[in-house]
């Protein structure tokens, strides 16, 4: 009897559980609204860096002091499920008012009609002040479904005395090529220590964006009329990648199997020379390098086309089925003036889209090395065609990543990794 | 009759189990631990059980950024219901599950296993539209609703095997004895019962305590956030992972179920132990 004595006070204890949550929940939604006839606009951010949030929470706060008319809530969400999240939401009909996503992301929600068109709503002074291919990159149906905001490219960092003890010159041109990222790895590879640690778990992101310093292209098309290539030009940044793995074995292997950021105690540990990062890492190695680490960041890579990359812009869409869609459109000029989007990118260490905002960065870095090479990368950022294709995220996912991975993991050929790309995008656009 | 252990037996039986232990604490241990390393420690390649040097600042850092106190008060709060609902709705279901025969009986069986088959991915917006139209989205006691009916099928499952274990004579004995329905029920089933109920409660608070998809799709609201949301937000865009703030919030999830598990774990025990005597 003792027992059920017991898992009754537990049963007990879950009722009385449901009565304080009960109201615990009366409160978590009456904030939800404004008062009288202010507009309350839920602005569901992914910014996953403390400085970051601040930054927003505080640009927010600016807004908020000075529209009692128009309030902004943020809600602080992850990258992890966002998507799976915003799809069912926007088909639910209780997607948020503004959403933060990254460029090629989005393209399926505005190919679904879900995002609001705002290329009337864009403030003129903004949109003069970002450059043709970045609108680009939001643009579908010649509607700007979104606000690019923030950029990331691919930069090398360097232990500048893993360099200087194999007798390397620290590259100082504008632009570094492929070859001399090449032969600095296998200059700095000795007994214990790799050239270079790249992080290429997750690898269709970086080899589509620096397959367009080769002018490789990918894709063709906008929509759902769009028809694949998969050349020389397109491989080329892949096969550089395999030859400096398994000829000239200058590649940490197991990096290639991680993140990013899963290199980086390598980096620090002395065991690679030199690591391929997103720019957004020269913040994160600034702050968690161990003391006395001598590190720098090496010219943006460049291709036989040029040292482009793809611009695949952190975004900022409007909900189409938001009742306030100018309302949200107007917050979102606030948002992305020159000094609000100067914060975001320098917390995060990224680009920011617009020269306004780019200027205020240059001041705010001074005369830090690694900002000036990040800066000079966004040099190179285009608009790349898989921001027009509608089933490029699935062909990522589903055929793209485990193609590169078997390609990198050295269990296909360049032939196979070819054919796998092009055979999986036609069974993908069926 | 029984016969001495050899002394080789129970040095290799006291061995085996204690490195079971270890293979199971090990990681539970070095998440302790990366909760108290600095960033840099973590980004070493150093390999230490032991901190170079305590850095408490990650428990600050987790509990003032992602406010996980209240992601621990919904986790427990929906855990716990989820617990109780199923459970009490399973008991009178799985008794006439394992008692009843005929092809309702049938049905209901094949139902329960057909039920198991939908992928959550499949159904999460045909759920989501149904909430949203009981205006139960973006609500605790709708993220409940939708816990207990996906671990219902399982701990009827579950429960009904316990059931079945119980010998029906039992029962008849008391019947003859003049017992009525009900009371024997109460006296004789629930308390042979118990280890199961026990059983299926731990089993239907650990799979709400640790859902994930569920919670994140129908949960918006950052105060309603359960813990496995909460935590993710230490998961960053490109594999960047905080991992001394993940690692100490971690840990913190980990204290109210070791809690209910031992309550639970003792009652599961003494039933076991209640039912070995019996008879």
């Amino acid at each position: 009897m003792r027992r059920i004595r017991g898992i009754g006070a537990v049963a007990f204890a879950g009722v009385a559980a449901i009565a304080l949550a009960g109201c615990q929940q009366g409160s978590a939604n009456s904030d939800g609204g404004g008062d009288g006839d202010a507009v309350t606009l839920q602005f569901q951010s992914l910014s996953d860096q403390p400085t970051t949030q601040a930054a927003i929470e505080e640009i927010v706060d600016a807004w908020n002091a000075e529209n009692d008319d128009v309030q902004v809530k943020i809600v602080q969400a992850g990258w992890d499920g966002t998507y799976d999240k915003l799809i069912t939401q926007f088909t639910g009909g209780t997607a948020p008012d503004i959403i933060h996503f990254e460029a090629s992301s989005i393209v399926s929600f505005a190919a679904d009609g879900y995002l609001a068109d705002l290329t009337d709503l864009i403030d003129p002074e903004l949109k003069s002040d970002i450059s043709e291919g970045i609108w680009e990159s939001v643009t579908h149906d010649d509607q700007i479904v979104a606000y690019p905001s923030t950029l990331q490219s691919y930069m090398a960092f360097a232990n500048a005395d893993l360099l200087d003890a194999a007798g390397v010159e620290i590259p100082t041109g504008e632009t570094m090529t492929w070859e001399e990222l090449q032969e600095i790895a296998k200059a700095t590879t000795t007994g214990d220590q790799f050239g270079l640690g790249w992080g290429l778990g997750s690898p269709t992101a970086t080899m589509m964006s620096l397959s367009l310093g080769n002018d490789g292209g990918f894709f063709e098309g906008e929509g759902e009329d769009v028809t694949i290539e998969v050349g020389d030009d397109e491989l080329a940044a892949a096969e550089r990648i395999h030859e400096m793995a398994y000829t000239d074995k200058s590649i940490e292997p197991t990096s290639l199997t991680q993140s990013g950021s899963d290199v980086l105690p390598s980096f620090y540990g002395g065991k690679v020379a030199m690591t391929v990062q997103g720019s957004f890492q020269a913040t994160n190695i600034a702050n968690d390098a161990p003391e006395g680490f001598n590190w720098v960041a090496l010219p943006p890579l460049e291709g036989t086309a040029g040292a482009f990359q793809a611009a695949n812009p952190q975004t900022y869409s409007v909900n189409v089925d938001s009742e306030y869609v100018e309302e949200s459109a107007e917050f979102l000029n606030f948002f992305m003036g020159g000094e609000n989007l100067a914060k975001i990118a320098y917390a995060d260490a990224l680009i920011p889209s617009s020269e306004a905002a780019r200027a205020e960065v240059e001041e705010l870095a001074g005369d830090d090395a690694a900002w000036q090479q990040v800066l000079a990368s966004g040099e190179g950022l285009v608009g790349p065609p898989f921001l027009k294709v509608s089933k490029y995220t699935e062909w990522k996912d589903t055929i793209a990543t485990p193609a590169f991975q078997q390609y990198l993991a050295n269990q296909i050929d360049r032939d196979q990794l070819a054919t796998q790309l092009t055979d999986g995008w036609a069974d993908v656009a069926g | 009759m029984t016969t001495k252990r050899p002394l080789h037996a129970t040095i290799l039986m006291y061995l085996a189990l204690a490195g079971y232990l270890i293979f199971l604490g090990f990681p539970l241990l070095w998440l302790l631990s990366a909760s108290f390393k600095s960033t840099q420690e973590l980004n070493s390649l150093a390999v230490n059980l032991i901190p170079q040097q305590w850095d408490f600042s990650n428990y600050a850092s987790a509990l003032e950024r992602q406010n996980l106190l209240t992601a621990a008060g919904n986790s427990i709060f929906v855990a716990v219901v989820t617990m109780i609902i199923s459970v009490v709705l399973s008991m009178p279901m799985a008794y006439a599950l394992a008692r009843l025969k005929g092809k309702l009986r049938a049905a209901g069986t094949v139902w329960i296993l057909v039920s198991q088959v939908f992928p959550t991915i499949l159904i999460i917006i045909p759920l989501f539209l149904v909430l949203r139209s009981l205006q139960l989205n973006d609500t605790l006691f709708g993220l409940i609703l939708v816990y207990v009916t996906f671990t219902l099928p399982f701990t009827l499952w579950m429960l009904q095997g316990y059931v079945a274990a119980i010998p029906p004579e039992l029962e008849e004995a008391a019947e003859m004895d003049g017992a009525g329905r009900f009371t024997i029920l109460r006296t004789v089933v629930l308390p042979l019962l118990a280890p199961g109920l026990v059983a299926t409660a731990m089993f239907t608070f650990v799979s709400a305590w640790n859902e994930f998809f569920l919670a994140l799709v129908l949960i918006q609201s950052p105060e309603l956030y359960t813990l496995p949301i909460a935590l993710r937000s230490f998961l960053g865009a490109e594999g960047q992972t905080q991992l001394g703030p993940l690692a100490a919030g971690a840990i913190l999830a980990t204290i109210p179920s070791l809690i209910i598990f031992g309550i639970l774990q003792k009652k599961l025990t003494g039933g076991m132990l209640a039912g070995a005597v019996k008879g």
